[in-house]
């Protein structure tokens, strides 16, 4: 359909809109308008992706003059080919009502991992391999060696794409990651060189995050960008710790040793060259006396990674005279290493700020903090005069060399802290644990196995996550951040440190109640349950929240996803439910999966969960609410029909890293550390949700149909526990929760629940009216309430 | 239960007994109304003023829901529908069977309204079979074969009453796969699956169970007792059935009873097809003869197959010897009308019926007159489409539902112009 908002035609590709996507779209206009920033909250599943989509590339169309670029930020490679799918697909409307003028080109971005298609180069397993081993065969030493040499290996497509250099252009078109793939394979031409190379000429760019926070990459990829660009940061509910952790490094034991073996490496290699070709280092050093600058010149394809410090903040000087000289450098090294072993070989927990440990490494290494300063670059150079290839070798030293630099280049919003322990698990004599006695008709072992907590770390961490993002705030138009959980609204600027032009909080329309949040504080002993750290090792708060999942499991249909506060917790518990025999109970009706540290473990247990939620034999998933492994996964519809979160899933209050930013937060932005505590738990709570609800568009070919499928989804959430029927508490659930939160929900004992729940299912389990005509309250929007809504102001017919 | 303890409480003190007598009294005229629960029957409306519901009227606008909702499927062309049905009845006697959500046990009703369902499918669906399986412990037993007379599938069912152990729906497919698909290809297959239970416990992949009844065309439809299953979902959307969760004993009742008329003809069904029938005799009084059902000898009482000359005791059925499919001409006649519905009456309003020019204001069929007692004022009735004549709201539903003729209609006089056009 086709709408005016104001004077932008609108082309969206659909028959019928959500009235909610009208009114983001409506005040996104405004934003763009203004050119300024905007923070939207809008719940997943309402199509919040191709109401942004749809406005923006509207908007570029009515707005010829001045065309303005959308660089679309996601979190994963997954989410990325998602949004590249319903672009293609709002593309193919546009053209076909608007011809050749809608022509745009967009293209996703990833790293060479998902784009190379040189069959020996993407093999390798990993990320850091596949970037070394393309870097052996494209570096310009290594090209310039192979017209000399026919036997030295190169990448043809790299070649063939050199060759065609300014010949080589996408024409206009949607590409998503595999047709890049497929387009580079006809061509011969390398997908990821040349996608790099277009992202300057493109209408829309879809990458990742780090692509613009990261200071490492976006030096390299981001850098000319134009100011005329518009940034969304899609499912931006936790755009701070991407921040906070591109700005952090953390440095192990084992980094330095690793450390200590490059820098050997690295002297060998220095011999050697000294014997070949001494001139190299001499004109290496010349260089640098004239200043780092001239890196600039490098081709693209030697471009490795960009100074871990951001732009504004780094001098245009020459290094200085201590390290110029590649001995000397490397001497300068493993002082620094050695420094920091002696620091790591503490046995008490410390925290310094980055002044003091400057002034002491300066006393204890000799290393002043210009030198500190200049040590990523310095090396960066030192390796491409040597002309190292395999990079992922010298991951190690280039951690130690990020640490130094940012530890050089910042004073305020860092802090340093080592950590001999973990203290979550001070004495844990063997973390491996086998339930393997279990098991049913489909196999399932649970080997509980808690990765042995690293010993002894040493961390710079950055408090302020507003540094990272300030680059992008300052040198782009309009930045867009969205997601279905930013509550509470006002949080955000104060975090990032910037102010929007509009903030807003958007709705679900719904025909019906099709969630069902209930806050459960007492087990059917009406004792009240809680993980609070004083009652959570009670057996009877274990034995009520055993009897709460006995109770679900025999009467909610398929899957059910269980969220603890941590693996410690999780499996506390589960072991005393095996005990009690809570755990066989549960079994007779479902099957139990527990998701581990181990990636490869968790996806094969999330496999069989789905398996068992398809086949109709039910299953229980057994989940951590921070736990990265399921972290993105849906459990939508019948693989999530009831979700029960135990406990409230605060971060580890003892750890030193949160409490340094909570100080921080304190001091500088004047965030109580209680607010910012339980924003951050509601907020991954949230994050389970929507994961949940996350009725988010998994098929890349849909209709309308697909949409008001998501909106026929349903599901409970149960959190258990006496703390989340308090006021403030709960106030910072979203707004679309809360409004389906009732009173009479809120204080519940196992056995109302048990109630509620089958009332609800069964109730769900009615045929579904598609448009909500019948209810009186309309959800869907044809092209003619769309035109009637543009006269008579959005506001009134909504709420 | 309190008025024992109330006595209890009051019995030292002698002289308050005269107050206990009224007690009680007013506990008996209280009891009268909680009988009647009339208050159930008021509502507030938007001023907060108490209206009588009027339940006449609900009823009537559920049943006309019903009927739009028939007509629609079969609105645009005449539908085929499949009058020769075999229909299994899968019952999960499983352990979740035997919980008490329903009064007085999910069991115990089933049983009762699948006794409904039984006499009255046959009562509309003349020439059709039903064979029950149950599911219990895992495994799916048959309960009866294939077969036409109701007595005997209730009879079995009420014998079997018991629930225990897992449910499994795969081994209740394959068993009825088995069943059915050696049915002829003029009969419809279907299948009804009450099912309790939230899970299913099974040998092997369901997935291939359900692709397997697609190809066999059975048409598999559930009625769920506690809530939605992906796989049932799954299984009804493959095989064209319907799913439907039941959320109380009432509701459970009139999804059954949906399924008594005959559904529409799957489309590779729909090629004309001759059946060769017999139309036996009634044997004569005080004959004895051997029947072919029960094989002992019987006096009376049968019907003869016209091919064999063997005796069966009841029809329809297919006869033992020969093969033949043995029905009475009023059953043919009686699973005539599903071909030929009547069209919904159009509901006329008080207004219209005020201004239309029939001037006796009564119902066509039964002759009451169409206004409200009392007020004078018209009520609401219906009209047909064809004849143009009006019918009370009662008359309407007993067309439909159990007359299948239009009074209208049927006494309109054929005129020479309309009755050429029948003749030819």
């Amino acid at each position: 359909m086709k709408f005016q908002i104001e004077e932008v035609t609108v082309y969206f590709p659909y028959d019928n809109i959500y009235p909610e996507q009208y009114t983001y779209m409506v005040e996104l206009k405004r934003a763009l308008d203004a050119k300024g920033h905007c923070l939207l909250e809008m719940p997943t599943g309402t199509g919040k992706t191709i109401a942004l989509l749809s406005l923006i590339t509207s908007y570029a169309l009515a707005k010829t003059e001045s065309p303005i670029k959308l660089i679309y930020c996601t979190r994963t490679v997954h989410e990325m080919e998602k949004t590249l799918a319903e672009l293609k697909f709002l593309h193919n409307y546009q053209v076909k009502h608007l011809g050749a003028a809608a022509k745009m080109l967009a293209i996703g971005l990833s790293s060479r991992k998902n784009l190379c298609v040189n069959p020996k180069v993407s093999s390798a397993e990993n990320r850091d391999s596949v970037d070394a081993a393309c870097r052996k065969l494209t570096a310009s030493w290594v090209r310039s060696m192979a017209a000399e040499n026919p036997n030295q290996p190169t990448c043809e497509f790299y070649e063939n794409y050199d060759r065609a250099a300014g010949g080589a252009v996408l024409p206009a078109g949607v590409y998503t990651l595999e047709d890049l793939r497929a387009f580079g394979k006809e061509k011969g031409w390398c997908p990821y060189f040349l996608a790099r190379h277009m992202v300057q000429f493109a209408n829309v760019v879809v990458y990742s995050y780090q692509y613009l926070l990261d200071p490492k990459v976006a030096g390299i990829i981001s850098k000319e960008m134009q100011k005329e660009s518009v940034v969304v940061f899609d499912e931006a509910h936790n755009i701070d710790n991407v921040c906070i952790e591109a700005l952090s490094v953390s440095v192990r034991r084992q980094t330095l040793e690793g450390a200590i073996r490059n820098i050997s490496r690295i002297e060998n290699e220095i011999d050697r060259f000294k014997d070949i070709d001494a001139g190299r280092l001499r004109a290496e050093y010349n260089r640098l006396v004239e200043g780092l600058a001239l890196r600039g010149d490098l081709s693209a394809s030697d471009a490795w990674l960009a100074n871990p410090a951001l732009p504004d903040d780094i001098l245009r000087q020459a290094v200085p005279g201590n390290i110029r000289r590649a001995e000397h450098f490397l001497h300068v090294l493993r002082r620094l290493v050695q420094y920091l072993k002696v620091k790591l070989d503490t046995d008490k927990v410390e925290k310094e700020s980055p002044v003091s440990f400057v002034a002491s490494i300066n006393s204890d290494a000799g290393i002043d903090q210009k030198a500190l300063k200049f040590c990523y670059d310095r090396l960066h150079s030192l390796l491409m005069t040597l002309e190292i290839t395999d990079t992922d070798e010298f991951l190690h030293i280039q951690t130690i060399c990020d640490f130094a630099t940012l530890v050089g280049t910042y004073a305020r919003g860092f802090s340093i802290i080592i950590e001999p322990f973990d203290e979550r698990m001070p004495l844990i004599p063997d973390p491996v644990l086998q339930v393997s006695s279990l098991s049913l008709s489909l196999s399932l072992s649970l080997s509980l196995s808690l990765s042995l907590s690293p010993l002894c770390m040493l961390c710079l961490c950055c408090h302020d996550a507003s540094l990272a993002i300030k680059p992008v705030f300052d040198r782009f138009q309009s930045v867009v951040i969205t997601s279905g959980t930013l509550s509470p609204i006002d949080l955000y600027p104060r975090l990032l440190n910037f102010h929007p032009v509009v903030s807003r909080s958007f709705k679900m329309s719904l025909t019906r109640d099709c969630i069902c949040p209930m806050v459960l504080t007492r087990g059917s002993d009406q004792l009240p349950v809680s993980t609070k750290f004083d009652m959570r090792s009670d057996p009877g708060v274990v034995r009520n929240y055993g009897k709460l999942l006995v109770e679900m499991v025999s009467i909610v249909p398929d899957g059910i996803v269980c969220f603890f506060v941590s693996y410690s917790y999780m499996d506390g518990i589960i072991n005393s439910w095996n005990e009690s025999g809570i755990l066989k109970d549960i079994m007779q009706h479902k099957l139990v999966f527990i998701e581990t540290q181990d990636v490869v473990e968790t996806t094969l247990a999330l496999d069989n969960y789905r398996r068992a939620c398809d086949c109709g034999r039910g299953a229980v998933f057994f989940s951590v609410a921070r736990g990265k492994v399921a972290e993105g996964i849906d459990f939508d519809r019948h693989y999530g029909r009831l979700v029960i979160m135990f406990g409230v899933p605060f971060q580890y209050t003892e750890s030193k890293i949160l409490r340094a930013r909570l100080e921080y937060l304190r001091d500088t932005f004047q965030i109580k550390e209680g607010d910012f505590l339980t924003f951050d738990a509601l907020i991954d709570v949230m994050n389970i949700e929507l994961t949940d609800r996350n009725l988010n568009q998994r098929q890349a070919a849909q209709c309308v149909g697909r949409v008001i499928r998501s909106k026929a989804d349903y599901g409970m959430m149960i959190f258990a526990d006496k703390r989340y029927s308090r006021h403030d508490k709960r106030s910072k659930l979203p707004g679309w929760i809360l409004s389906h939160l009732r009173d009479a929900n809120l204080n519940l004992s196992t056995d109302m629940a048990l109630h509620i729940a089958r009332e609800f299912l069964r109730k769900m389990a009615q045929p579904y009216e598609k448009t909500g005509s019948t209810t009186g309250r309309k959800t869907l929007l044809s092209q003619e309430d769309v035109e009637k809504l543009g006269n008579n102001g959005a506001q009134e017919m909504l709420y | 239960m309190n008025n024992s303890e109330k006595k209890r409480m009051n019995g030292e003190a002698e002289e308050e007994n005269e107050e206990d007598v009224e007690d009680e009294g007013r506990d008996a005229w209280e009891r009268t109304y909680t009988d009647e629960r009339s208050w159930e029957a008021l509502e507030e409306d938007e001023s907060g003023l108490l209206q009588p519901i009027d339940n006449k009227a609900i009823y009537h606008s559920q049943y006309r829901r019903r009927l739009q909702s028939l007509s629609a499927t079969s609105a645009a062309s005449r539908i085929q529908k499949g009058l020769i049905r075999f229909l299994c009845v899968v019952v999960d006697l499983s352990k979740a069977a035997g919980e008490m959500d329903f009064k007085p046990s999910r069991m115990a009703v089933i049983a009762k309204h699948v006794e409904a369902f039984i006499r009255e499918f046959f009562d509309q669906n003349p020439l059709s079979q039903i064979g029950l399986v149950i599911i219990k412990d895992g495994v799916a037993q048959s309960l009866t074969e294939l077969g036409g007379s109701p007595e005997a599938h209730i009879k079995a069912l009420m014998g079997k009453l018991g629930c225990a152990g897992d449910s499994s729906l795969q081994n209740a497919l394959e068993l009825v796969h088995d069943t059915l698909h050696k049915i002829p290809s003029y009969g419809h297959r279907e299948v009804l699956i009450l099912y309790s239970a939230l899970s299913t416990c099974d040998p092997g992949d369901i997935m291939e169970t359900i692709q397997k009844c697609k190809k066999a065309k059975l048409r598999c439809s559930v009625i769920g007792l506690s809530a939605e299953m992906f796989v049932c979902k799954h299984l009804c959307q493959e095989t064209g059935g319907s799913y439907m969760v039941a959320l109380d004993e009432g509701h459970f009742k009139e999804l059954l009873l949906e399924h008594a008329p005959p559904p529409p003809a799957l489309a590779e069904f729909a090629i004309a097809n001759l059946i060769k029938m017999g139309f036996p005799q009634r044997a004569a009084e005080g004959s004895i003869a051997i029947c072919s059902c029960h094989r002992e000898a019987k006096v009376g009482e049968g019907y003869i197959c016209p091919r064999c000359k063997a005796r069966v005791c009841e029809l329809p059925t297919e006869c033992r010897f020969c093969g033949l499919t043995l029905v009475s001409s009023p059953h043919l006649a009686r699973s005539y009308h599903h071909l030929f519905p009547i069209e919904p009456f159009t509901e006329v309003s008080a207004r219209q019926l005020e201004l239309s020019r029939v001037a006796s204001k009564t119902c066509f069929s039964c002759r009451e007159s169409l206004l409200t007692p009392g007020t004078n004022k018209a009520g609401p009735c219906a009209a047909c489409t064809k004849c143009k004549q009006y019918f009370c709201l009662d008359c309407d539903i007993y067309i439909h539902e159990s007359l299948h003729n239009c009074p209208g209609c049927e006494s309109r006089r054929i005129t020479p112009a309309a009755a050429s056009v029948t003749m030819s």
